[in-house]
């Protein structure tokens, strides 16, 4: 298991480097010239062009790249001019390995950024998931278990219309009604448990939450509904039954446990996923998180940020599925022996 | 007085929204402790859904389960939800056919078996566990103590349906249906499998039910015999009288395709023809009528209208069948018998 | 959809572009009446402003903050000018600068190519320290490290006299490396507290550009951080920021102990609410649904996002009365290719203009209170402004005027031409109903729409399209910083790159009216000229002005002496604004 832990980090690793290397590519393969943006309005050609050489964009892009890792690998310093470093060393900006750049856009290491943004994101997921886990979960064994009835009907006729329903929608609806006109809960705001304590936390991270849990709540509801009849039919249910237990003993420990692995799978990606930034809801709801510092480094052309979450999303992926593997080997006896 | 397990007029259909399907339309039997019913057929013919009605298994919601199952002097088909769920496991007991999907994969085999235990016996996990290594040790897993923390998936063949069986007699059951216990595992371990069942039942005096489509399995193991076909029964008797004096042709088809394993080369073997019935929409008159090969024997249109009655046969009273022939020892005699075992023919 | 902040602080990356260039406005004025409106009016002091925006504010810095919005709300918080213009509705007055750091509006010598102002005293930073001369001039020469200040605007660098290397830029490279420092210290001087620039042309208009913008204004050599300093903000007004700037979110201002209000002008900054809250990345719709419910802090608010179209029909009742609706400074406009075969015919150009139909283009964008049919380039807001004569008459676009102008000179119809700009679900719309009219007289046109890539496409030399769609705004209120910035071949057509003369204009006789304008030595002289080039402009078909931006805006009902002045480009006057107890 160690071993294949370690095989996996490694090709991991790879992936990383592979994906930073197409950002980089893919960002310089398109038309935008990133130093007409940061110079700013009436910018002669030869002041774009200077503009460029001061964000380091002249460099070719295979160079830029490996300077980039080496970033990561040693550390690096701001501004790239290294003349311009000895000059006036009060302008430098350290940022020590794993360094993933400098945004010129906000003036501030991509580390720094990340390290700051990174805890909403978090917290949104971890609420989200916190309810559609256990939203997606009951209704998906109750529709499971009252199979053919109105209740089995009405659960999964709603979800299908929260699967159809895009997320700006769900969001805006509960901001612009629950939070804004009803005033039922205040407009969310992002509190660090630091600051507010758990309750004004929670109360922010209520409505973005649910957004995010009821759009994959249906989905996890008309699964765990599947995965739960499908296994209500196994053999092993049926012997379960046979000895007497008592019904909801063979759902909970019988059926439920085999139906709730693949689950396991899919919750450790798309939570990886959602901790990457939930674009749309961050966006409604002025959380500022991953999601939204994605939105605004792709407007504002700012490259270092856009790799920098490129990776950070990627590590989330790549270590979900290797959790999701050990994980695996922990819930599936026979993955662990066998 | 009436038997230990009285079984009359037993149906078992499901609504489906394609109509109703009689996988059981209408069973009667008989059983007493120690002794051993074999029910023989092909799959879909109604035997493990007769067996699980027995056993409550059906969901009301699913299927409708009517007629009469007298448990010692009980009708279990009366009985309240929780009622039977207290007899499940306890007063009757089941051992599955694929001992792999039989059992979770998840938990141990100690567990599982301690399991049964539990949920008619107020004890802690501890003396549960003691009691699963206990019958462990019984069906003859070496190293029980050590073996009870294993998966089922660490278990062989043969270990699994032996722990099957220690799960199935942990509670002393009066009843043991036994469904296809042997199919999955090789001869040689299937073998070790029906004797130790023999063992058993003799010990714990229970009834026992088989349910096989392998009639060797029936030779070996059963005093009485049912063949089902499309979820009737067809023939109904002591065993030896239906292995020897079969008058159905249905089990004609059974015997003929046993393969011979005593090396008579001159023996053939004679796959019935045909598939299996729909049970959604049975062949009018005699179930068996579009597979039969001796429908002429049969004057008019009688085998395609009518259906049969379950009557004594031309021997004794006690070997019933359902078949328009007339006189099916003859039939038997000459034409079935020669073809598959032509040196007992020449013995005679 | 296409809402309406899209337009001005994008979520479309062209459009961004498009938005924060043309952002650096002059003034606006409100045509409509309503512009500083019901508003309550109090002397009350007290009380939380709240100020609501969408996009992140990219700079803070005063020699790089470069968007209307901006400069005008650090102008009446934190940064002091040399010279700022007032809280007036009247143009004329919101024109004309007024001392503010300085003791005057300023002293001209060597026909406007040296200009001098003494700095106030008694003027303090937050920190107690006094604002120096050294301050101004320090702060002047950071805008000529350019590989660090980046973003902000960067006239001093063509005016100020210092000579140009290879490279054509100027020889100083800014205060970081030091490199030509004895250049600048020649063309800026320091006497006692008495600042002179020296420039290498006339600049009649200087005091409405250190008015207008703040890359004058004095800056801290110890503070001075290069673009660590970014977002940070030392002040010598009436607040200063409490706490760290938190670009994705804002930040509060609180009142600045060291600031003396003896040395101010209430026609500058009344300095009403004891602090404002700068609220930033809630989206326009959240913002506008908060405003019109005015609920909590929604009643003491203001914004400078506009009321996005689908909005429109709740602002009614007594929620309208709590809106103004005014000309913004920034211009739509179209440019004719002067290279395409097609558009190098006079002819084409007037029958173009003449098909152009600005009404279905405002139609098409939101109706006449999102925007209004322009009559030139020019924003009416801008010092000398008249209507451009070409463009008189009818907005509706004449496809038989336009036939038979074709026809008259001999050009055989249909004119295929293809026209080009960023493409939105409503810049789509708008486009499909000029072409309309176009194609109805004798022209056949394609639309091209593009992506991000808007500008970097059009700047090209390389281009194709015949028809060029562009915004823009007056840096301040000259048309100096329109049309010339626009038109003038010189600076803008190279090799590689069009500038902003994305048409390709290149007339003698409009660039020697830009030097006529350039070197005036006053600012009448300097306006007459300017006048005359857009007659010029007009003539030449040069452009087809399509629309002059409305703003379209909502302010809570506790917010007193609401006003939107030329002064503040269109925006929430921070200078006046209070808020009820």
């Amino acid at each position: 298991m160690f071993a294949y832990v370690i095989r996996r980090v490694f090709i991991g690793v790879i992936l990383l480097i592979v994906m930073s290397l197409v950002t980089f590519v893919l960002f310089f393969a398109s038309p935008v010239d990133p130093g007409r943006y940061a110079c700013g309005k009436n910018c002669s050609p030869a002041q774009i062009e200077q503009t460029n050489k001061a964000l380091g964009y002249d460099k070719p892009v295979i160079e830029q790249w490996t300077d980039f890792l080496k970033g990561v690998v040693v550390g690096r310093e701001y501004p790239d001019d290294p003349a311009l470093r000895a000059a006036a060393p009060q302008l430098v900006v350290e940022c020590p390995a794993p360094c993933l750049g400098y945004s010129v856009v906000n003036s501030v290491t991509v580390n720094e950024e990340l390290k700051e943004r990174f805890p909403l994101s978090l917290s949104l997921a971890l609420a989200a998931l916190l309810m559609w886990v256990t939203g997606g979960v009951l209704f998906g064994v109750i529709a499971a278990v009252r199979k053919g009835t109105i209740v089995d009907r009405g659960i999964v006729a709603l979800s299908l219309i929260f699967y159809a329903f895009p997320a700006f929608f769900i969001g805006l609806f509960l901001l612009k009604f629950v939070a804004i006109k009803w005033e039922i809960v205040p407009v969310p705001v992002y509190t660090p448990i630091a600051e507010g304590g758990l309750g004004l936390w929670l109360q922010g991270l209520f409505l973005p939450g649910l957004t995010l849990a009821l759009l994959y709540m249906a989905g996890y509801v008309r699964m765990t509904r599947a995965f739960v009849l499908e296994s209500m039919s196994e053999d092993y249910v049926r012997t379960a039954r046979a000895k007497g237990l008592k019904s909801r003993k063979v759902l909970t420990k019988h059926s439920m446990r085999a139906a709730l692995t693949p689950l396991v799978t899919m919750i450790g990606l798309d939570f990886a996923g959602l901790m990457g930034g939930a674009i749309i809801t961050e966006t409604v709801f002025n959380y500022n998180g991953l999601g939204k510092l994605a939105v605004d480094a792709t407007v504002t052309y700012d490259l270092p940020t856009i790799i920098g979450l490129v990776l950070l999303l990627g590590t989330f992926v790549i270590v979900a599925n290797i959790i999701v593997d050990v994980l695996y080997a922990v819930i599936d006896p026979r993955v662990r022996v066998g | 007085m009436s038997s230990f397990l009285s079984v009359r007029d037993l149906k078992v259909h499901f609504p489906t929204v394609d109509g109703i399907v009689k996988a059981t339309d209408g069973l009667s039997f008989d059983l007493e402790r120690g002794k051993t019913l074999g029910i023989v057929g092909e799959s879909g013919s109604g035997k493990s859904v007769s067996s699980s009605a027995i056993l409550g298994l059906h969901r009301r919601t699913s299927a409708q389960v009517s007629g009469e199952i007298m448990l010692d002097g009980v009708d279990l088909l009366k009985l309240s939800d929780e009622d039977m769920r207290r007899r499940r496991g306890k007063d009757v007991a089941m051992i599955f056919q694929d001992p792999l999907s039989a059992m979770h994969p998840y938990y141990t085999v100690g567990n599982q078996i301690g399991e049964a235990y539990r949920v008619h016996h107020d004890v802690s996990k501890k003396v549960a566990r003691a009691r699963a290594i206990e019958m462990l040790d019984r069906v003859g897993i070496p190293q029980p103590d050590r073996r009870v923390d294993d998966y089922p998936h660490q278990f062989s063949g043969g270990m699994r349906q032996r722990a099957m069986i220690a799960m199935g007699l942990i509670n002393n059951p009066s009843l043991l249906i036994a469904d296809e216990p042997t199919t999955a595992l090789d001869v040689t371990v299937q073998a070790q499998i029906l004797d130790l069942l023999q063992d058993l039942q003799r010990d714990f005096d229970a009834a026992v039910i088989i349910i096989t489509h392998d009639l060797g399995v029936v030779a070996e193991m059963t005093d009485d015999v049912l063949v089902m076909y499309a979820g009737r029964a067809v023939e109904y008797g002591s065993c030896k009288e239906i292995l020897t004096h079969p008058e159905m042709p249905y089990t004609w088809g059974l015997i003929s395709s046993i393969p011979d394993v005593s090396g008579d080369t001159s023996a053939q073997l004679i796959p019935i023809p045909g598939n299996p019935p729909s049970l959604l929409n049975p062949p009018s008159g005699c179930a068996f009528h579009p597979r039969c090969t001796h429908r002429d024997k049969v004057p008019g249109d009688l085998c395609t209208t009518v259906l049969p009655e379950l009557l004594p046969g031309t021997r004794t009273e006690g070997h019933l069948k359902r078949c328009h022939l007339t006189n099916p020892d003859v039939v038997y005699e000459r034409e079935i018998l020669p073809e598959i075992a032509p040196d007992l023919v020449e013995e005679r | 959809m296409f809402k309406y902040r899209k337009r001005v602080f994008a979520v479309s990356a062209a459009v961004a572009l498009a938005a924060s260039l043309a952002a650096c406005g002059g003034s606006s004025d409100s045509s409509d009446g309503d512009g500083t409106s019901g508003a309550p009016t109090s002397d009350e002091k007290g009380g939380t402003l709240n100020y609501l925006i969408f996009a992140p504010i990219e700079h803070l810095d005063p020699q790089r903050v470069y968007v209307g919005r901006d400069i005008t709300n650090l102008s009446r918080t934190v940064y002091r000018t040399l010279v700022a213009f007032p809280i007036s509705d009247d143009p004329e007055v919101a024109n004309t600068p007024v001392p503010d750091l300085a003791t005057d509006t300023g002293t001209n010598e060597d026909g406007g190519k040296t200009w001098s102002f003494t700095v106030k005293d008694g003027v303090k930073w937050e920190d107690g320290e006094p604002v120096t001369c050294e301050d101004f001039k320090y702060g002047a020469s950071r805008a000529f490290a350019t590989d660090v200040i980046t973003g902000g605007p960067n006239y001093i660098l063509s005016y100020l006299d210092i000579p140009t290397d290879d490279s054509g830029l100027p020889a100083y490279k800014g205060p970081y490396t030091g490199e030509g420092q004895e250049l600048f210290d020649k063309a800026v001087t320091c006497d006692g507290n008495t600042i002179t620039y020296h420039f290498n042309k006339p600049w009649p208009d200087f005091p409405l550009a250190i008015a207008g913008l703040h890359m004058m204004d004095p800056y801290r050599e110890d503070k001075d951080n290069g673009d660590k300093s970014n977002f940070q903000i030392f002040s010598n007004g009436p607040y200063k920021l409490d706490g760290a700037w938190d670009k994705a979110s804002g930040g509060t201002f609180v009142r600045n102990d060291n600031y003396d209000e003896s040395t101010d002008s209430p026609d500058l900054r009344r300095a009403l609410p004891d602090s404002i809250v700068f609220n930033i990345g809630q989206t326009t719709e959240t913002i506008y649904d908060q405003m019109i419910q005015d609920s909590g802090d929604a009643q003491t608010s203001v914004t400078s996002q506009s009321v996005p179209p689908p909005y429109y029909n709740q602002i009614e009742g007594p929620v309208a009365d709590r809106s103004v609706n005014i000309d913004s400074p920034y211009t739509y406009y179209l440019v004719p290719h002067f290279r395409t075969e097609a558009m190098s015919n006079p002819a084409v150009r007037q029958a173009l203009a003449v098909s152009t139909n600005a009404d279905a283009y405002v139609a098409a964008i939101g109706g006449d209170k999102a925007a209004g049919v322009a009559e030139s380039i020019v924003n009416p807001a801008v010092v000398g402004y008249q209507e451009n004569p070409a463009f008189a008459g009818s907005n509706a676009g004449d496809p038989e005027a336009a036939k038979q102008i074709l026809e008259d000179a001999g050009v055989s119809m249909p004119v295929k031409i293809t026209y080009t700009y960023p493409s939105s679900e409503t810049n789509d719309k708008a486009a499909a109903a000029l072409k309309d009219t176009w194609d109805q007289s004798g022209f056949e046109v394609t639309l091209d729409g593009l992506g991000d890539t808007y500008y970097d496409v059009i700047q090209k030399p390389t281009k194709e399209s015949d028809v060029i769609w562009g915004g823009w705004g007056a840096d301040w209120p000259s048309a100096i910083t329109v049309t010339a910035p626009l038109f003038d071949s010189r600076p803008n057509l190279t090799k590689n790159s069009d500038g902003q003369d994305y048409g390709a204009y290149d007339s003698d006789e409009f660039n020697a009216l830009v030097d006529e304008a350039q070197n005036a030595s006053d600012l009448d002289a300097q306006t007459a000229a300017l006048q005359q080039a857009d007659v010029l402009l007009g003539e030449d078909v040069a452009y087809i002005p399509l629309t002059t931006t409305k703003f379209y805006m909502l302010y809570g009902s506790k917010v007193t002496n609401y006003t939107t002045t030329p002064a503040s480009n269109g925006y929430p006057d921070l200078g006046a604004i209070g808020v009820e107890s």
